[in-house]
């Protein structure tokens, strides 16, 4: 297996984040995003034509987009079957769906702010709040239900890892989350799941107990 | 909007403290980190570390202390007294290092607080006796006397009372409580109370989701295109300027400046009486583990007794005091003469046993009643998950002293019983074998087993910065026949010591203040500096290292070689 990464990216890290969850060993190829654009370079437009990270390569097979990426590897690799169950899978590639928003906005708001994009920054960051109030209040409805995830299991699936890094890194895009508690819990037992890792902007949090 | 800091207003939900959680709030532009530690305790503070000016709120809450993630500062749960700083691994901190901290009560399902609070918290009348429905508190981006206007019109029957932070409206015979939470000049958080509790709370919450979150839409419509109010400027308090400048050594002798009341008195040995001493205030001062208060005695005695306190245990201290009838009467008054509901005055801890948290082993034994300083360390360095095993000798399964803590310590603890002085030395070898660098040994017992376990130490390769020893009692006998003198050098003065007298003595005698708790050379609170001479050491305190080094003296008992001893003072 190997991952065409970029240390500052949360979609790479969302990768990097399930495999070690997993257990699983990877090779990784740092790839220079910022400042030297390498995923917009000939060799990796090959690889992934639409110029984006991550590329993520396994036996022969290329897969792109973190989102693929994470539904191939639960597939092939989550001996539990938890991370992406059957029969959860409308309701997982729903929060997927809401992953890429979270990403159009609250990523979009933290590339301005930290790699100097050109975009509107009003636009991205009010954007982020509208899906934060939804986040937060679906997440606060499933605290009183008893449920701790995304999703309703018992156990965090790939919804949980696919919105929770941009989320995370809110603020380095100048989005507060002091509005949204039962964001901040969430994160926290994301953090607290077996095997999480951090990543620049993203803290670990203490042992529940 | 009129800003009126004096006011009580609830600032989170008591469901949004789970454990260890650091809870991010604001009240009136002031941010504020709410964190509710292991034994329920819900602690209020401004949300920034003192050192560096950190967002506390992305700190870890470890249970009863809450970590900084910038350097790692640890502040106590209620005092917010910082109790380790790991650049400083060796030193135990100031008590005065402390954050700041607002005054707080958990009540109704809410976090009470205030910025400035002119009185202390009071019950709303219409929650008198009640146990409501907490429901989903709504942060409106928009000033509170605006939302409070709009709020009149929520639907649920009719408002009955109003005050400037609440409303209540009643339908039928239910009452909803609406509170305004200023978060700044242009946020306000909606919190409201449901009374009594509704036959399906989850439909009720869903309920008054939907129709706060459609008063939040109407409000956020109405202001829409105003420009947003000035944030509400926060005064930032700096550091006190003591806590900047290096202190002045001339805090006064022992002081006993608290009083405690004993709230509790039990055997928890054979011999041993352990006193619950808890605060006329809410909360007595920060401590650190390895910690001894004095204790004022009716008899007119002062004793110093090592606190077993875990962390973050500011509300009362703990001491164990071993009935000693060959002592000079202290432990016999209090067995005898202290009863529960009596007060005692208390000195504020004192640290000359100071605990390292950057070892990568630490080793702590303990003889008979010397488990209590450790006893503290123990349950620091399970709180914290750091590698430790604790080793008890006592004659018998009797002698086992607060057993309670004990059993939370399970599997990390060993105890040998009735061992000779041979088998002690011999077992103390076997644990202190395989020296590893950045191994820690801490050791307190009677003076006997002290030594053999320094010795052992000693053979084993430990360094003397790597063993931490604290003596009972100081039992060598003291030679006070000699005659010095003393030059001070800040002071500029030149005193002369005679036979008979302590050079602590001589400095209180002209008027220099030094701080002093035992006075028999076993603490070491009052040490200083020598800067010339050669001290003549007679105190169990300073390890042979630092003796040598001829640059530490204990005042109350040490004296002096050479005819004239320059000391930093």
């Amino acid at each position: 297996m190997k991952l065409y990464d970029y240390e500052l990216s949360g979609n790479c890290y969302k990768v990097r984040l399930f495999l070690s969850i997993l257990g699983l060993n990877f090779d990784t190829k740092p790839i220079d995003f910022y400042p030297g654009r390498e995923h917009k370079s000939k060799a990796l437009l090959s690889l992934n034509p639409l110029g984006q990270l991550p590329i993520f390569e396994d036996s022969d097979a290329t897969f792109c987009g973190s989102d693929v990426i994470l539904s191939y590897i639960a597939e092939n690799y989550d001996k539990s079957g938890f991370w992406y169950p059957k029969k959860q899978r409308l309701s997982i590639d729903n929060w997927m769906r809401v992953a890429d928003e979270i990403t159009a906005t609250a990523s979009a708001a933290r590339l301005h702010d930290t790699f100097f994009y050109d975009l509107d920054i009003e636009t991205a960051r009010a954007g982020a709040h509208r899906l934060f109030r939804i986040l937060d209040e679906h997440l606060w409805f499933s605290e009183k239900r008893g449920d701790d995830w995304l999703v309703e299991t018992p156990f965090p699936t790939i919804a949980d890892i696919s919105c929770f890094p941009y989320v995370a890194l809110s603020e380095e895009g100048g989005i507060s989350r002091m509005d949204f508690p039962a964001i901040r819990r969430w994160c926290d037992r994301v953090k607290r799941i077996d095997g999480f890792i951090t990543m620049p902007g993203i803290f670990p949090t203490s042992k529940a107990a | 909007m009129k800003v009126d800091l004096s006011q009580w207003h609830p600032v989170a939900s008591s469901s949004d403290l789970p454990l260890r959680h650091v809870y991010q709030g604001q009240l009136w532009g002031h941010e504020l980190a709410i964190w509710r530690a292991d034994d329920g305790h819900v602690n209020v503070w401004e949300n920034r570390c003192l050192h560096r000016g950190v967002r506390l709120s992305i700190g870890l809450n470890e249970g009863s202390e809450l970590r900084c993630l910038y350097h790692g500062w640890r502040y106590a749960n209620r005092t917010a007294g910082c109790t380790y700083i790991p650049a400083h691994p060796a030193d135990a901190p100031a008590r005065t290092v402390c954050n700041n901290t607002y005054q707080c009560i958990e009540k109704y399902g809410l976090v009470w607080s205030a910025v400035a609070p002119e009185r202390s918290f009071e019950t709303p009348v219409t929650l008198t006796d009640t146990a409501p429905l907490t429901l989903r508190a709504i942060p409106i981006n928009a000033p509170s006397d605006l939302v409070q206007k709009f709020a009149t019109d929520y639907p649920y029957g009719m408002v009955t009372h109003k005050s400037d932070t609440s409303m209540t409206l009643q339908s039928g015979a239910s009452e909803l409580q609406l509170f305004f939470q200023p978060v700044d000049s242009g946020k306000t958080i909606i919190r409201g109370l449901l009374i009594p509790q509704p036959v399906d709370p989850i439909v009720a919450l869903r309920h008054h989701n939907a129709m706060m979150t459609a008063l939040r839409d109407k409000i956020e419509l109405a202001v829409s295109g105003l420009s947003p109010p000035r944030a509400i400027e926060v005064e930032f308090k700096p550091v006190a300027k003591d806590l900047a400048q290096m202190p002045n050594i001339n805090t006064a002798g022992p002081k006993v400046e608290f009083r405690a009341k004993v709230a509790k008195k039990w055997i928890t040995s054979q011999n041993v009486m352990a006193f619950r001493l808890e605060a006329f205030s809410e909360q007595f001062p920060t401590f650190q583990p390895g910690a001894h208060i004095d204790v004022s005695l009716p008899n007119g005695m002062l004793r110093q007794y090592s606190l077993t306190n875990g962390p973050g245990q500011t509300d009362h201290y703990t001491i164990g005091v071993k009935r000693d009838v060959a002592s000079r009467g202290g432990s016999i008054c209090l067995h005898d003469d202290v009863q529960e509901g009596d007060v005692i005055a208390i000195s504020a801890p004192h640290n000359n046993f100071p605990l390292r948290r950057d070892a990568v082993k630490t080793i702590l034994i303990s003889g008979g009643i010397g488990i209590t300083p450790l006893l503290s360390m123990a349950q620091a360095l399970k709180a914290q998950g750091l590698p430790f095993e604790l080793h008890i000798f006592v004659q018998t399964a009797a002698d086992l002293a607060f057993p309670e803590i004990l059993h939370d310590l399970d599997g990390l603890t060993k105890t040998y019983m009735g061992l000779s002085p041979r088998a002690t030395r011999n077992v103390i070898s076997g644990v202190l074998a395989n020296y590893v660098a950045a191994q820690h040994v801490y050791i307190c017992g009677p003076g006997v087993m002290l030594e053999a376990a320094r010795e052992a130490a000693k053979k084993c390769g430990w360094p003397d910065e790597a063993v931490h020893f604290e003596y009972f009692k100081n039992s060598k006998e003291i030679d006070y026949k000699t005659t010095f003198e003393i030059a001070l050098s800040r002071s500029a003065l030149t005193l002369q010591v005679p036979a008979g007298k302590t050079i602590l003595q001589i400095l209180r005698e002209n008027g220099i203040e030094v701080p002093s708790s035992c006075e028999q050379g076993a603490c070491g609170t009052c040490l200083m500096t020598v800067i010339g001479g050669e001290p003549d050491h007679q105190d169990v305190y300073l390890s042979t290292k630092e003796k040598a080094s001829n640059q530490k003296i204990i005042t109350c008992v040490s004296r002096s070689k050479s005819n004239q001893l320059v000391l930093d003072i």
